[in-house]
């Protein structure tokens, strides 16, 4: 028989408990579409916030931003698993996951916002107050329909990395994609060469298309501003 | 000229996977010869490559301080270089997960795998394993204040167990005959088991006992319940049977003679 890592009856295996990576791609799916929304909902209201002129508002996003930004996922995540239900909070594993990738995202997410709205030249802002407009109607209905052309490659970038960066709940049981092969390959014949190998493609079917898209979208509109 | 360049870079990976694969088959051969060309000599290996446990008190247990590994597992990994290259001081110490023991063994950076791995009949497919040198039963460590005397109470608790399955199996089944309904958690390192436990994220951290009794402390007390045992078995490449059948024939004549026993008592396990 042959002993290789990626020897075909390794792979026969794998077939056989497909479904254990069926479910983790469903579970990989459903916690990073809610942390998806999770993160544009803190992104957008923290963006938004940060380009006020009120100073306490800026402050408090600043620290939020520069809080998830410079302290690791894993960190945050162990955190939450293991260190609030101390405070008596014990959130569930799923929503640990949407909670602590959602925040983590919306940290730059709410970046990508900001250099959006700050791309748009002050004058159209202006030129909507001129005409009477109060400045969240302006920042609505003028600067964010211009900005979002802008702010949509970086966040669909988000959305990818998002997407990837829920491995990190493989530490604590997350049960998606990333802990059920962990799982799958550290028993029965140890068959890690075409678990990982498959997890990966998996990863890579979900993220790529978005990623080409956000391509596609950059190049278009890269065409039609420079014709 | 994108597309071609797509091209290339594809070529370039699967060449390089090709050629990495090809790789591994010479250094297979290459390796087996030196190992008898040692064997001549009197050496069968130059030094003992090990893979041990870093966070398993008694068993194997990295000290940060001295920089040093002890435990029962280093100490046979010792007694096994001396008579493997002639010298018990020539061993490496790797640290290995569950994840990481196997393809360390296939890719031939570790001669052997001493690190608290259960033998199964699966494993024995992919791996060489040497007779037992240590056999201990699952046990279940709990919170005093849990109110869990035994599994029977377990009734929709959660399990912490580590990744590799076996304890998660030898329990499933004690629980099915018992009609417990219990879910598992698992975990790829031991302290993180029972930072899950101190945490109230599991109600029972479950391995096998020996391994339990180094993350005992004063809130927590082991159950007198045991579960199907486990051994401990020396792990080498399935290909390299000349090292595999000396370290087979040295761990029975220690069994024999009661080194092994000897160990096992200094070690307190």
């Amino acid at each position: 028989m042959d002993m290789g890592p990626f020897a075909a009856w390794r792979w026969q295996r794998l077939f056989n408990d497909s479904n254990i990576f069926i479910l983790g791609l469903k579970n990989t799916l459903l916690i990073s579409f809610l942390a998806l929304l999770l993160a544009l909902v803190i992104g957008f209201i923290l963006g938004l916030a940060s380009t006020s002129s009120n100073k306490a508002l800026k402050g408090v996003t600043r620290a939020y931003v520069e809080f998830f930004q410079n302290t690791p996922l894993a960190v945050q995540v162990f955190f939450f698993y293991n260190a609030l239900p101390a405070l008596g909070i014990k959130f569930s594993v799923r929503a640990i996951g949407v909670l602590g990738v959602g925040l983590y995202h919306g940290a730059y997410v709410s970046e990508v916002v900001r250099a959006g709205i700050n791309s748009i030249p002050v004058g159209q802002l202006e030129a909507a107050k001129s005409q009477g407009f109060q400045t969240l109607q302006a920042l609505v209905v003028v600067i964010i329909p211009q900005a979002i052309k802008i702010m949509l490659p970086p966040l669909t970038n988000q959305a990818v990395n998002l997407i990837k960066n829920t491995s990190v709940l493989s530490t604590i049981a997350g049960g998606e994609l990333m802990y059920l092969t962990n799982k799958w390959v550290s028993s029965g014949t140890l068959n890690y060469g075409p678990g990982f190998v498959v997890a990966g493609v998996i990863y890579f079917l979900l993220c790529f298309p978005l990623a080409y898209l956000a391509r596609k979208y950059e190049e278009n509109l890269k065409a039609k501003t420079t014709r | 000229m994108k597309r071609k360049l797509y091209l290339v870079l594809a070529a370039i990976t699967l060449v390089a996977f090709v050629a990495g694969c090809g790789n591994n088959n010479s250094n297979n051969n290459s390796n087996t010869n030196q190992g008898g060309s040692g064997g001549e000599e009197g050496a069968m290996l130059e030094v003992l490559r090990a893979g041990v446990k870093s966070d398993v008190p008694n068993f194997g247990i990295y000290d940060p301080e001295t920089d040093t590994y002890s435990g029962l597992e280093i100490d046979l990994a010792h007694m096994l270089a001396k008579e493997l290259t002639g010298d018990e001081t020539k061993v490496e110490f790797t640290a290995v997960t569950a994840q990481t023991r196997t393809p360390l063994l296939d890719n031939e950076d570790l001669d052997v795998i001493i690190a608290t791995f259960t033998i199964t009949e699966e494993r024995k497919l992919v791996h060489n394993f040497s007779t037992a040198y240590y056999e201990d039963a699952v046990g279940l460590l709990v919170k005093k204040d849990a109110g869990i005397e035994s599994l029977e109470d377990c009734d929709g608790k959660i399990i912490g167990v580590a990744m590799s399955a076996t304890s998660e199996d030898a329990i499933q089944a004690a629980a099915d005959e018992l009609g417990v309904n219990v879910t598992f958690e698992a975990f790829s390192t031991y302290p993180e088991i029972k930072a899950a436990l101190d945490s109230g994220r599991v109600d029972i951290f479950s391995v096998d006992k020996s391994i339990l009794r180094g993350y005992m402390d004063d809130t927590t007390a082991i159950l007198d319940d045991a579960f199907s045992p486990q051994q401990y078995g020396v792990a080498t490449k399935l290909a390299n049977k000349e090292v595999a059948d000396k370290i087979e024939e040295l761990i029975t004549q220690w069994l024999n003679d009661g080194t092994l026993q000897e160990l096992i008592d200094k070690h307190q396990i």
